[in-house]
């Protein structure tokens, strides 16, 4: 058993052996929705032929993520709208503020705004056009003439003060049917005729696709939402022909071009790129990724998450749950502090990291490595108070000092429980993993996010059923390491 | 066993030791010496303090008042360590370390003190010989030892580094008679040959007469005699321990 120590050191080293450097080309994040990152896939390949390299980071969150991602340096630029930058991001700014005022409020922050990419995505109300030709209603003043109409709106439109209230007050509207819908499923609420109007974005694929018609804003209720870019101002200074080529990108993009585009992803399936690509009338790279070549760079990178954070767990948890093991009081702290740790919800884990640490692999690995010390130091304490008192008594009065018991004797018997910790620790965090792609670690949730975001079942299956596998997997590896490392004297059956 | 290892023993005395385990008193303050080379039984009932006496000899537990000598000197916290290695220790179920095999569990301590593995080999085997342990048991887990084998094995660990004094808690509390018996014989064969201090507990009146010449009689965490068999027999201190001779039961007469 004198290779105890050893062996664990081995599975402790192929752990965290798998750290790899990161370049840093100009990074230029997207949204959660298919304009953003086709907007974000056009200023790539913008950059990639003025030749810049270039990295696009694709759906990494929100708003508030990427607003904070941009702040940080985390990436170098994304694409935004006006309306949310006077609506939520900057505070006393008119709502009709122009672009030239934007410029000078952003440019003590670090941050620079091109002009308009010649497109508006807004709020807008939309009806059947049939449905609207019967009613004669073009404009949002309209509808007061029709008080039993049904309005489905999307949850965020029913609560934002720029949404449903304000919309009311300002054109006295008098429908009182108006229920919360999923925006996904508002078109085919409308289409179906369950609802009579619905809130929309201007640029939505579905307008034609539904033969929707946009009621005309005849009171200019809605901010306008210019499609903009906006970048941190050193790339002025570092990256000069990066700048050049996304202002060139101003007033290129209409509003027809933008809805097709969104149209030929979402409606079509087309890839985003492929789009993208059309647009600028230029290339995608050659050699379009395989099913398996993009299945093994999230292989790489899903296990990079769960073998870089299990690994520096154990570094941790295991000395913590001796120490937990040794000292009561303290022991209770330690356990009593990382289940608290445990039960932040891991989307809020995730997010929390990035003030800390940016976006990428080593926020997902800082938050994957916190959820992983509960099982491992719980299980560490439990393994080491759980042996029998008589043999705490027979080792201490051998003669032994206190690290030897501990390594000789106190640890290999424990080792059950310990790796048990550490196997549970393991399988959570493949599954846990997956959320690492909405702040930009990749993985296997990156397919499941754009699934979701399409619809596409098969796009999800593509994430998904590697992580039930990978997790298998996981568990597997584990019965056989526990195999190893398990002394046999303690799976044999004592004889009477 | 060569003549090297009949040498002095260590000297223990309890001078006004007394322990307490919350509001239990498993100890009044007591005086006990036991001298180098001599063989003592300590017993009592359960509860008497009689183990809680070996677990003070061995710095397992600290005394609340008093201290514990040895060879005159006061114990100290600092020299537990080394007074652990010069007594061997055996408790009632062995105490021996499940993941490791018999040979394992001997060599844990000489290991640590740099003893090469062909010496800690040749210990054994002389040790199997002496305790009458089949040579292939060594190769074993505990799990795959019988209760006799296992005592027998925790008695070799006690004795692998030829320690000065012998502990031992119940030793045989745990075997079938007839182990228990042939046990009896040997250890008592042992005590004899080795010349260490050696301080036996048990509860077995018939057994301790076998073991030792000298009785020492606990009650509540007190001495109540301290003498040789018919001492105690003839001489009873109190009613108590008339009682306590006498509960020793006899077989009954043949019809």
């Amino acid at each position: 058993m004198t290779g105890m120590p050893a062996r664990l050191a081995i599975v402790l080293l192929a752990c965290v052996l798998p750290v790899r450097a990161l370049a840093q080309p100009v990074r230029i994040g997207s949204k959660q929705f298919t304009e953003s990152v086709i907007l974000g896939e056009i200023a790539r390949l913008a950059a990639r032929d003025a030749g810049v390299q270039a990295v696009h980071e694709r759906e990494l969150g929100g708003t508030r993520i990427l607003w904070k991602a941009l702040q940080q340096g985390d990436i170098d630029a994304y694409p935004e709208y006006t309306g949310t930058l006077t609506q939520e991001l900057l505070h006393g700014v008119a709502a009709d503020a122009d672009i030239a005022t934007l410029r000078a409020r952003l440019k003590p922050l670090g941050i620079g705004i091109t002009d308009s990419l010649g497109f508006d995505n807004t709020y807008a109300i939309g009806m059947r056009q049939d449905e609207a030709t019967r009613l004669g209603i073009r404009r949002i003043s309209d509808l007061r003439a029709h008080p039993s109409l049904r309005f489905g709106f999307s949850n965020e439109f029913m609560d934002r003060g720029d949404g449903w209230p304000g919309l009311r007050r300002a054109y006295a509207l008098p429908q009182t049917k108006v229920s919360g819908l999923d925006h996904a499923l508002s078109y085919r609420a409308v289409a179906s005729g369950a609802v009579d109007a619905i809130d929309l974005y201007s640029t939505d694929a579905e307008i034609p696709y539904y033969h929707l018609r946009t009621l005309i804003d005849d009171q200019h209720y809605f901010p306008r939402y210019q499609a903009v870019f906006l970048y941190r101002l050193a790339l002025e200074r570092d990256e000069p022909a990066f700048v050049a080529a996304l202002r060139h990108l101003a007033d290129r993009i209409y509003e027809q071009a933008m809805r097709a585009m969104n149209a030929a992803v979402k409606l079509d399936g087309r890839r985003d790129s492929v789009v993208a690509a059309d647009f600028l009338g230029t290339r995608i790279e050659a050699g379009r990724r395989g099913l398996w070549q993009r299945l093994r760079q999230r292989s790489v990178e899903h296990v990079e998450l769960v073998a870089i954070s299990l690994g520096l767990a154990l570094a941790l948890a295991i000395p913590l749950g001796i120490v937990a093991a040794r000292r009561r009081r303290l022991g209770q702290l330690v356990i009593a502090a990382t289940g608290v740790l445990q039960t932040v919800p891991s989307l809020a884990m995730f997010v929390f990291m990035i003030p800390l640490l940016g976006i990428g692999t080593w926020p997902a690995v800082a938050a994957l490595f916190l959820y992983s010390l509960l099982p491992i130091v719980r299980n560490t304490h439990a393994g080491l108070v759980g042996i029998a008192p008589e043999l705490m008594e027979s080792a201490a009065a051998l003669g032994l000092p206190q690290r030897v018991r501990l390594r000789r004797i106190e640890l290999p018997l424990a080792m059950r429980s310990i790796l048990a910790g550490i196997k549970t620790a393991a399988v959570i965090n493949v599954g846990t993993a997956t959320l690492a792609a909405l702040i930009g670690a990749g993985g296997y949730g990156q397919p499941i996010l754009t699934g979701i975001r399409l619809d596409s079942i098969p796009l999800i299956l593509e994430g998904a059923i590697p992580a039930a596998v990978l997790a298998l997997l996981v568990q597997g590896l584990f019965e056989l390491v526990e195999r190893w490392l398990t002394p046999r004297g303690l799976r044999l059956q004592p004889r009477q | 066993m060569s003549a090297a290892e009949v040498d002095g023993g260590i000297r223990f005395a309890l001078d006004g030791a007394s322990k307490r385990y919350g509001n239990v008193v498993a100890l009044q303050p007591i005086e006990l010496t036991f001298e180098a080379g001599s063989t003592t039984a300590l017993i009592g009932s359960s509860g008497s303090g009689k183990s809680t006496v070996l677990r003070l000899l061995l710095g397992l537990e600290r005394s609340d008042s008093g201290c514990v000598r040895v060879d005159g000197h006061a114990l100290q916290p600092a020299d537990v360590l080394a007074l652990r290695r010069r007594v061997g220790y055996v408790i009632q179920d062995g105490g021996l370390f499940p993941h490791l095999t018999a040979l394992g569990n001997l060599g844990l301590l000489p290991q640590h003190l740099g003893w090469e593995p062909q010496r800690i080999r040749e210990r054994a085997q002389a040790l199997a010989q002496l305790t009458r342990l089949p040579p292939d048991a060594l190769a074993r887990y505990p799990a795959e030892l019988s209760g006799g084998q296992r005592q027998r094995v925790a008695l070799m660990r006690a004795l692998m580094v030829d320690p000065d004094a012998l502990l031992l808690d119940e030793p045989l509390g745990a075997l079938d008679p007839i182990v228990r018996h042939e046990l009896q014989g040997q250890l008592q064969r042992l005590f004899g040959e080795l010349g260490k201090t050696v301080i036996v507990v048990t509860h077995d009146l018939a057994e301790a007469a076998w073991f030792a010449p000298r009785l020492v009689l606990l009650r509540r965490g007190a001495v109540v005699q301290d003498g040789s068999y018919a001492d105690l027999r003839d001489r009873p201190a109190d009613d108590f321990v008339r009682q306590f001779v006498q509960a020793q039961r006899t077989l009954p007469a043949a019809p």
